[in-house]
């Protein structure tokens, strides 16, 4: 009976081998066409042609990267934390898997995984999408950023997301967390995680930053016991050193911890402490004080996957995202800014960036409402568009739902016309800033034909 | 006559703003400046008792489960003052979790939690989650109203209540009678959650209307340029292939 037991077991085992082999090879023949004859990345198709034939295709794919799996997930920043990443490990030397361009659920992961055999994969997953792959996955760190209200008409409610990546951790037992300690909501994830046996490691702002701060914060309460939380300081939204005034929790001591933290119109930096080896300075044009954290939890990411903060520093320097996060692009001697702002957090710093930039400026706000974006707009409402008024800041709008900001700019005291595409905002802008510049901040299923249509105009493509 | 000014409470907003909730607020103090009226907002926090002797508009808005349980204690100290506010007259909008606890109870997880037994209804819960557009005609207003529904919860509403409209397009109360919302007194409910009245001037009218009726006994209201508003609405209409 053992014998023939032990029979099927290999029987079964050789058939799923097969099998992912199978998928794999179909999937790199997809990619393979879509690059050489399509001239497409095939950031989703291929995977999900490797899903279709193998379901646990990511378990046999993950089980071929040499070194380890990073994941990365949050409300805001994925991608460009991703980036930094996976472009820090390699400019140490070593070869890297990773969905940049931000196809963060499970086709897009296995695709991105199709790779020849990396030494690291570094994976931006979607929240809900963590239950789904983490079991496979397996990886040795998950980076949790941030968590926000976004999309919750696909997402259900934040506590929703929250039970999803706790339950997706205890499918991963060795996987460690890596988490923000200054968001509360990270926070409650992680005290939830580490109660069941992961082990936690922390990132976050060592003091005050200064900043101004919007309107809507998603959580001021304890989600332990309820009570109002107290903060000592505000970094972004609800983002802060936060302590519960009735229970024990609390922002924990960060394992890594930014310190002397400048932000600019030009970009951010900070001092970072490394064990045995004194403080680093880091420093990125990326704008904007949630850059901190992305660059921070970046910093931690690369450091545990033994990078030197020297080569990460030298990353840095050289970083220039090519994804439309912040982008900049030259339209007939005129600069285009385009940037992602896909939930109220990001629309709020965006506009924050807008108003640091002494130039005289127009914005294009394009919101659709695609699945992946989330079919409901109502979160323009919690948008300090407001903060606009009287700044010369003349605002357009765009994409699907246009007619929903519209009613909301004249709400907030604005009149906007609507553009139905980046040339038409330009022309619209030329008379009030021929010299000025224009953002163009798009919400997620908008921004690839954004940067086309801004590609085409620069004369790139 | 001096300036005719509206007071406005909002309760327990940094609770109950899961989708946008405020823009109705702004909605209200706009309209009404824009017509040269005064609009006092005031906002009800947690642990604090709502006094609504002197208050013309309360809102309550919608929040997630954690949320509104966090909520429905200091409701329910307010049950006595909101009761005797709607049986004088006073005007009342709660959408989505707000109007579920209009009732007399409503499902969490599989706990009945009591609600505030304003209006003669009560929610229990069904699968899946009632997630799209919806679109609702009512006779407060000519167009119909757009706007977005998100619950889990299933709404049944007694026989003296009157529904806010008819489902055109959408779930509604309960995905099956085609029946949206409720009408009791002046107390509008609603799974037409967070921003409602952008789209629909005219239901932010009729409740401005109806409360400068209980204040000042005189309803009539200037009009407004809405095309930008009928323009997002009729949007909506075009996009669902509702006639107007």
């Amino acid at each position: 009976v053992s014998s023939r037991y032990g029979c099927a077991v290999r029987k079964e085992g050789i058939a799923v081998a097969v099998r992912t082999h199978v998928a794999t090879g179909a999937g790199r023949l997809v990619r393979l066409v879509l690059r050489k004859v399509a001239h497409r990345q095939g950031s989703q198709l291929p995977g999900r042609v490797a899903l279709a034939i193998d379901p646990a295709a990511i378990s046999g794919l993950a089980a071929r990267v040499r070194q380890g799996c990073i994941a990365v997930s949050g409300t805001n920043g994925k991608t460009t934390t991703t980036n930094l990443i996976a472009s820090a490990i390699e400019e140490s030397g070593l070869s890297v898997a990773s969905n940049r361009d931000g196809a963060n659920m499970a086709a897009g992961i296995a695709s991105a995984l199709l790779e020849h055999g990396p030494d690291w994969a570094v994976l931006e997953v979607d929240e809900l999408s963590t239950v789904r792959v983490m079991g496979e996955l397996r990886p040795a760190y998950f980076v949790l950023l941030n968590l926000f209200r976004d999309q919750l008409d696909r997402a259900g409610e934040i506590d929703h997301v929250q039970d999803t990546i706790v339950e997706a951790l205890r499918l991963s037992p060795q996987t460690t967390l890596v988490a923000c300690a200054d968001d509360p909501l990270v926070w409650a994830v992680a005290r939830r995680a580490a109660r069941s046996g992961t082990r936690v490691l922390s990132f976050g702002v060592a003091s005050d930053l200064h900043v101004g701060r919007d309107r809507v914060s998603g959580a001021r309460f304890c989600p332990e016991c309820g009570a109002r939380l107290d903060y000592a300081w505000h970094t972004f939204a609800h983002l802060g050193s936060f302590s519960c005034p009735t229970c024990d929790f609390s922002r924990p001591e960060p394992d890594f911890a930014a310190s002397e933290v400048e932000v600019s119109p030009t970009g951010v930096a900070c001092m970072v402490e490394v064990s045995g080896r004194g403080p680093a300075r880091l420093r990125s044009g990326l704008g904007g004080a949630y850059a901190v954290y992305d660059l921070l939890a970046a910093w931690a990411a690369a450091h545990l996957a033994g990078v030197t903060a020297s080569s990460f520093a030298d990353t840095l320097s050289s970083f220039s995202p090519e994804n439309g996060r912040l982008e900049h692009f030259r339209v007939r001697g005129r600069e285009v800014v385009l940037n992602l702002a896909k939930n109220p957090t990001g629309l709020n710093l965006n506009i924050g960036l807008m108003l640091q930039d002494p130039r005289a400026r127009s914005a294009l706000i394009v919101v659709n409402d695609e699945p992946n974006d989330g079919r409901d707009v109502s979160w323009i409402w919690d948008v300090d568009f407001e903060r606009l008024q009287g700044n010369s800041v003349t605002p357009h709008c765009g994409g699907e739902r246009a007619r929903d900001v519209q009613v909301r700019l004249r709400y907030a005291g604005m009149g906007a016309e609507i553009a139905c595409d980046v040339a038409a905002a330009l022309e619209l802008t030329e008379d009030v800033a021929r010299d000025g510049v224009l953002y163009v901040l798009t919400n997620y299923s908008a921004l690839a034909p954004a940067r086309q249509e801004l590609l085409r105009l620069e004369g790139r493509r | 006559m001096g300036k005719r000014t509206l007071r406005l409470a909002h309760l327990y907003p940094e609770l109950l703003n899961l989708y946008g909730d405020s823009g109705n607020v702004l909605v209200f103090r706009r309209r009404m400046e824009w017509r040269q009226m005064a609009c006092q907002v005031e906002e009800v926090h947690v642990g604090e008792t709502p006094s609504l002797g002197g208050v013309d508009i309360v809102l309550i808005g919608g929040g997630s489960d954690r949320e509104q349980r966090i909520v429905c204690e200091s409701l329910r100290k307010a049950r006595e003052e909101l009761s005797s506010y709607v049986a004088d007259g006073g005007v009342l909008l709660a959408v989505c979790g707000g109007y579920q606890l209009l009732g007399h109870s409503y499902l969490m997880g599989d706990e009945e939690v009591e609600g505030l037994s304003l209006v003669d209804l009560y929610t229990d819960r069904g699968s899946p989650r009632l997630t799209r557009n919806l679109v609702v005609a009512s006779e407060i207003a000519r167009r119909p109203i757009v706007g977005f529904e998100n619950h889990g919860g299933r709404t049944h509403l007694g026989p003296g209540v009157t529904p806010l409209g008819r489902v055109l397009s959408g779930f509604g109360n309960d995905g099956q009678s085609g029946l949206e919302g409720c009408r009791f007194a002046n107390v509008v409910g609603t799974y037409v959650h967070g921003p409602l009245l952008p789209k629909n001037p005219e239901v932010a009218d009729w409740l401005i209307a109806r409360a400068l009726e209980r204040r000042y006994a005189d309803a009539s209201l200037e009009p407004l340029d809405d095309s930008v508003e009928i323009a997002a609405n009729q949007a909506i209409l075009d996009r669902l292939g509702v006639d107007a």
